[in-house]
């Protein structure tokens, strides 16, 4: 929790200031029933209209006085939360920015969400209308009990007698409730999990006809929910019409009480009416007394969810004094690299022993089988994950020296998987720099052989793209993801087999083109054809984590082994293609 | 990033006749309940309103009368009325919860069984997580147009209209001081609600952006990182998140003083009441429970007004909810059994495509013209390059997807006459990808047939070669699978599919094979059961596998979506054409690993 006492501290005045209100507000509406017994006083006694009028003026001002105050309490108080919130919000995402992948591949994106967005309302609520109540409830019961005691003893006694079981039972109710909603909650989820887990496996339901089957299994979570559903719903059923009623009940009291004091002759009405406005008073604040504790117990929790979050340490950062990065002198160059994959594949390495060097101008391609780990070689360069043992060197530096935004901002990686916001495409391209011409971004076009596509696109570059916009096919997808690396114009490029959905035909172009800006860039190509590789300066060959083969096209091809194979293999599909 | 869609557009108009029309047939069913609540609901207003004017009898009448007996007639009245509104009030509640519980368990179900009809085209163009949406959140939002007491609208209203007449009775002149301050009151009020209606709108629209700027940056955070983009996304999100605050700042300001006004305005009421009633009280016209019980006819008074602004956003959100939600039950049940659908008896397994064309996309065909004609009991392979056709084929022929042109005839009739429940219960389907529904080993090999018996189960899993690894379970067939049965191998799970095809013992088996790669051991028990399963059966088999091809009696070749050559392995080989190359693409280098297993084997053996 001390990360929330520096968000409260942070707006310790707001906090202050609508306390004061708070106060203030508490004073004026806990005199006004004072007056309300003074002026009825002169009524009962036969005192003048003018004495009367006197504190009706004086009640009037209270009010406005009070209703002016009590909007600032309140603005500011559920502001101050809105500002926590606020803060919190963007800490967490900034936070989030600095976890490695490893952390998203252990994270849903679904329930990442929804810890995010419900726990920070919670948090929020806490601060707020909690923070609020909790100030409120106190203040207003001290104050209505010391001004009814000086009133009268015993009437006090009397109108309290139903409040210590009040309290009890909204503290009884109030656990049984939040296990209740819980409950619900579990039921819940229950329930979209199996809808979710329905919709994945549509296939196998339709191909077994069991849709009736899982409908019988819907109705039953369903029935199972809703009964949760009810048992919550009867209790928070019962606990405001007892709330309603115990209020009621401590008028009655006072009305019957009173009343027969009244008869006797030891008190006046006056004394009535300002003890029933005294309860109406407490109603609110009695009434959400459980009701702020919940909040405070949820929010709590939230916030303990929301630290374990901002908690967890990047494990991948940049170092404390990073080494400037000056352009690229010599190069890249992987000195016995192995990387294991967390507890996958029972810790066998990824990749093993990797050596090669990427020296500056020149470019190197890798090739393998699917599972060879030769993304993973490209994935270790911008640190998207880090080498479990070895070294990768930039210009002979550990690029672990360098500072993470420098280091990635030299390197231009494109994946395999196309992942595109859903904005215009023209913002996309644009999203590695601040500035961009027109004739930067039409050259970028023009290499990834995208202008054909934008003809026939209906708003060209500022067509929005991604989920919900057009839907562009995985080869334009992958050749804007080129595109928009290339506007960044890096002096490293790594292409991850980032044409695999593209056509042979169109790759072939591309790479034509790519050559052409390949000269006055270091390059680092990873592919599953060998038309993609074939040029490149030296070519290696991964298989289960080890380089098995390395040199030029020419010197694998002749050699007769495994990129031979695979080789000849292409040339095959090549010709099938052709048929 | 994140531009709001259409679809999921939050806000809409929050009185739809149209969906209110539609929304009260899931009512009709427990309309006898929605109707005790909805009377309920006058009954426990009025013992609400008789309150202030019992105590108004009680201290005017009685106290000031000194009358002990009526004070505690009063009393006991009071008490009455006390117990019936706690009653009333609570029944009212729980009877509305009732309705909104069981009418949208209805709507839960009615989607849920909905969906399951649509065709499987549905499921490509929708997210999973879309329509698990609609099916949780939109029907979450309408419980709590429920539970908000928005179904107390009219009646809020009503009451404001008894408390007007009730308060004429009591006094008119007094009437007309208090109902004086209505109209600034509602002149203010209105003021503030409708400034308040309209940040509403504003937050809804920017929480939905903060969002899904959020789940977007979340699913892309690898490219954020990539291209070092941290600080202008954080700026892009700072951005969208002052704007909420600000649009909540406002809203705060305007609903605060909403709040202070109506608690106000009990207290002006007051000094007005005593500014000019007090006269009256001193001269003995009126009593002072007149003015009491004036006070709190004003304070319940604007309470409802205030709460109106809330319950328009809810049944605003309500509403749009409730538009997705039937927009999805409106969606067209596209692939279903015709009126009179056929269950072809005998049954006799034999398989006729028949110049079928298909496409996924118009344009695009996927299949030009496929023929073929497979005789019952015959095995048949089908092979090709990526892209071919040959998982579509499949697909096909359980109606997954209705074809363009041509016919699919299985037994004799078109798949689209058959009775589609029938027509898959005759076909098995193994998957390359193997899904498995968490639950239990038992359950995912009877999938529910409550009917299979245990010894089935057990046999069928012994027959695919499943036992073996079963027995070393925990709890055996009562063994948990987790989501999409994570905790089992890849070869565990083709095993425990293939013993899932041998529970419901399907005339046709149609199976793409899978490509991954699983030990030997396994691999020679995979063969074994594949062999077990496909005897005596019709099947069509998407081969990756050398023996399944050199088992086949008819090779299929597809290749850009036609049928290019069929016959027999030696046949095929001979002609030295696509055949011939994808042999020695795909499967030649696989004969140096089943040396390896058949070596293997007869050490078995």
């Amino acid at each position: 929790m001390g990360r929330l006492k520096t968000y409260l501290w942070r707006y310790w005045r707001r906090y202050l200031v609508g306390g004061i209100c708070l106060l203030g507000t508490a004073t004026l509406v806990m005199w006004i029933p004072w007056w309300i017994r003074d002026a009825v006083r002169i009524i009962e006694n036969g005192g003048s209209l003018r004495d009367v009028r006197f504190y009706a003026a004086v009640i009037g001002a209270a009010a406005l006085i009070q209703g002016v105050v009590r909007t600032f309490s309140r603005a500011l108080i559920f502001n101050a939360g809105r500002d926590v919130e606020y803060d919190l919000r963007n800490d967490l995402f900034a936070h989030l920015q600095k976890l490695p992948l490893s952390f998203y591949h252990t994270q849903r994106t679904g329930d990442l969400m929804s810890r995010v967005i419900n726990d920070i309302s919670a948090v929020r609520v806490m601060l707020g209308p909690g923070i609020l109540n909790f100030v409120n409830a106190p203040v207003y019961f001290v104050y209505a009990v010391v001004l009814m005691l000086s009133m009268d003893v015993r009437m006090t006694l009397a109108a309290l007698v139903p409040f210590p079981l009040l309290i009890f039972a909204v503290a009884k109710f109030r656990g049984r409730i939040l296990k209740s909603s819980l409950e619900v909650q579990q039921q819940m989820s229950a329930l979209s999990s199996h809808v979710q887990e329905n919709l994945s496996g549509m296939h196998v339901v339709k191909a077994y006809t069991q849709e009736a089957f899982q409908t019988r299994q819907f109705i039953a979570l369903n029935e199972d929910f809703q009964a949760k559903s009810l048992e919550l719903a009867r209790m928070r059923g019962i606990i405001t019409p007892v709330m309603q009623g115990f209020n009621a009940l401590t008028v009655l009291i006072v009305l019957w009480y009173g009343g027969v004091r009244v008869i006797r002759g030891d008190l006046l009405v006056a004394d009535i009416v300002a003890f029933v406005a005294y309860l109406n008073v407490l109603a609110w604040p009695t009434a959400a007394f459980g009701w702020m504790l919940s909040l405070v117990e949820r929010g709590r929790a939230a916030m303990k969810r929301l630290e374990e979050i901002l908690k967890t340490e990047p494990e991948i950062a940049s170092p404390e004094k990073p080494l400037p990065v000056r352009g690229l002198k010599q190069g890249i160059e992987f000195r016995d690299v192995s990387f294991v994959y967390g507890r996958q594949n029972n810790g066998h390495p990824t990749l093993e022993g990797i050596n090669f060097s990427l020296p500056v101008g020149r470019s190197v391609g890798l090739v393998g089988r699917i599972g060879s780990g030769k993304s993973t070689v490209a994935q270790l360069v911008p640190r998207l994950f880090d080498v479990s043992s070895g070294e990768i060197l930039m210009d002979g530096q550990d690029i672990r020296k360098f500072s993470l935004r420098e280091l990635r901002r030299t390197l231009g990686y494109v994946p395999q998987d196309p992942f595109l916001f859903s904005t215009s495409l023209r913002r996309n391209l644009a999203f590695g720099r601040d500035e961009v011409s027109d004739e930067e971004l039409a050259r970028a076009v023009g290499i990834a052989k995208l202008d054909r596509d934008l003809e026939i696109f209906p708003r060209g570059m500022d067509t929005i793209v991604g989920e919900r916009g057009v839907t562009l096919s995985g080869g334009q997808k992958q050749r804007a993801t080129l595109a928009r690396a290339l506007v960044m114009d890096p002096p490293v490029l790594i292409l991850d087999d980032c044409l695999s959905s593209v056509d042979a035909q169109t790759e072939a172009e591309i790479l034509q083109g790519l050559r052409e800006i390949l000269k006055e860039k270091t390059c680092l190509i990873i592919s599953h054809r060998i038309s993609a590789v074939k040029e490149a300066d030296e070519i290696l060959v991964l298989d289960e984590g080890k380089i098995i083969e390395r040199g030029t096209h020419e010197e694998l091809v002749n050699r007769g082994g495994v990129y031979a194979d695979l080789y000849q293999q292409q040339q095959l599909s090549e010709e099938l293609e052709q048929i | 990033m994140a531009e709001p869609s259409q679809q999921e557009e939050i806000l809409g108009k929050a009185y739809d006749i149209r969906l209110i029309r539609r929304l009260w047939k899931f009512i009709v069913p427990y309309k006898r309940l929605f109707w005790m609540a909805m009377l309920l609901l006058p009954l426990q207003q009025a013992f609400g309103l008789a309150q202030p004017y019992l105590m108004k009898i009680g201290i005017d009448q009685y106290i000031a009368g000194r009358d002990l007996k009526g004070l505690q007639n009063v009393g006991l009245l009071f008490l009455g009325v006390v117990v019936g509104e706690t009653v009333t009030l609570f029944f009212h509640y729980y009877f509305s919860m009732l309705v909104a519980q069981r009418c949208l368990a209805d709507l839960r179900v009615a989607v849920f069984s909905h969906v399951q009809k649509l065709p499987m085209s549905y499921f490509d163009r929708n997210p999973v997580g879309r329509l698990v949406t609609r099916m949780t959140t939109d029907v979450d939002v309408l419980q709590e147009m429920f539970s908000s007491g928005v179904m107390t609208l009219i009646s809020d209203f009503v009451m404001v209209f008894w408390i007007i007449g009730i308060m004429f009775y009591l006094h008119v002149e007094l009437a007309l001081v208090s109902l004086a301050l209505i109209p600034p009151m509602a002149v203010a009020i209105n003021f503030f609600r409708v400034r308040a209606r309209r940040t509403y709108r504003q937050i809804r629209e920017r929480i939905a952006r903060i969002n899904a700027y959020l789940a977007e940056a979340i699913s892309g955070m690898g490219v954020i990182q990539l291209f070092a983009r941290e600080e202008k996304s954080y700026r892009e999100f700072d951005k969208l998140n002052s704007d909420h605050r600000e649009a909540y700042h406002l809203s705060n300001l305007y609903e605060a003083s909403l709040y202070s006004m109506v608690e106000a305005a009990g207290s002006v009421s007051v000094a007005l009441l005593l500014w000019y009633g007090g006269g009256e009280v001193l001269h003995a016209v009126i009593g002072i429970g007149t003015l009491v019980a004036f006070k709190e006819y004003i304070n319940r008074f604007f309470v409802p007004l205030r709460d109106f602004s809330q319950k328009y956003a809810v049944m605003q959100s309500a509403m749009s909810s409730a538009e997705r939600i039937f927009q999805l039950l409106d969606t067209p049940v596209t692939i279903e059994s015709p009126k009179n659908a056929l269950i072809p008896k005998p049954f006799r397994g034999e398989v006729v495509f028949d110049n079928v064309w298909f496409h996924y996309k118009p344009d695009d065909p996927v299949l030009k013209g496929v023929s073929f004609r497979i005789e019952p009991g015959e095995k048949v392979a089908v092979v090709g390059a990526t892209g071919a056709g040959k998982t579509t084929t499949i697909k096909l022929l359980n109606r997954f997807y209705d074809i363009q042109k041509g016919s699919i005839k299985v037994s004799g009739v078109d798949v689209r006459e058959w009775d589609l429940q029938a027509l898959r219960q005759h076909i098995g389907v193994v998957l390359q990808d193997v899904f498995l529904f968490s639950g239990d080993v038992r359950a995912n090999l009877a999938l529910g047939d409550r009917s299979v018996s245990m010894d089935r189960i057990e046999k069928a899993a012994q027959f695919a070669n499943a036992d073996r690894f079963i027995q070393w379970l925990p709890g055996t067939f009562d063994a948990q699978v987790r989501e999409r049965g994570s905790n089992f191998s890849a070869g565990q799970r083709q095993l425990l599919s293939l013993a899932r095809v041998l529970v419901f013992q399907p005339e046709i088996l149609v199976m793409d094979e899978a490509t991954s790669s699983v030990d030997t051991e396994t691999e020679l028990l995979i063969q074994d059961a594949l062999d077990k399963v496909m005897k005596g059966r019709t099947c069509l088999v998407i081969a990756h596998r050398l023996s399944t091809i050199r088992n086949a009696d008819r090779i299929i070749v597809l290749h850009h979506g036609e049928v290019r050559e069929m016959g027999s392995h030696a046949e095929l080989m001979e002609r030295r054409g696509i055949y011939y190359r994808l042999y020695q693409l795909q499967y030649e280098r696989e004969e140096l690993k089943v040396a390896t297993y058949d070596a293997a084997a007869k050490i078995h053996d």
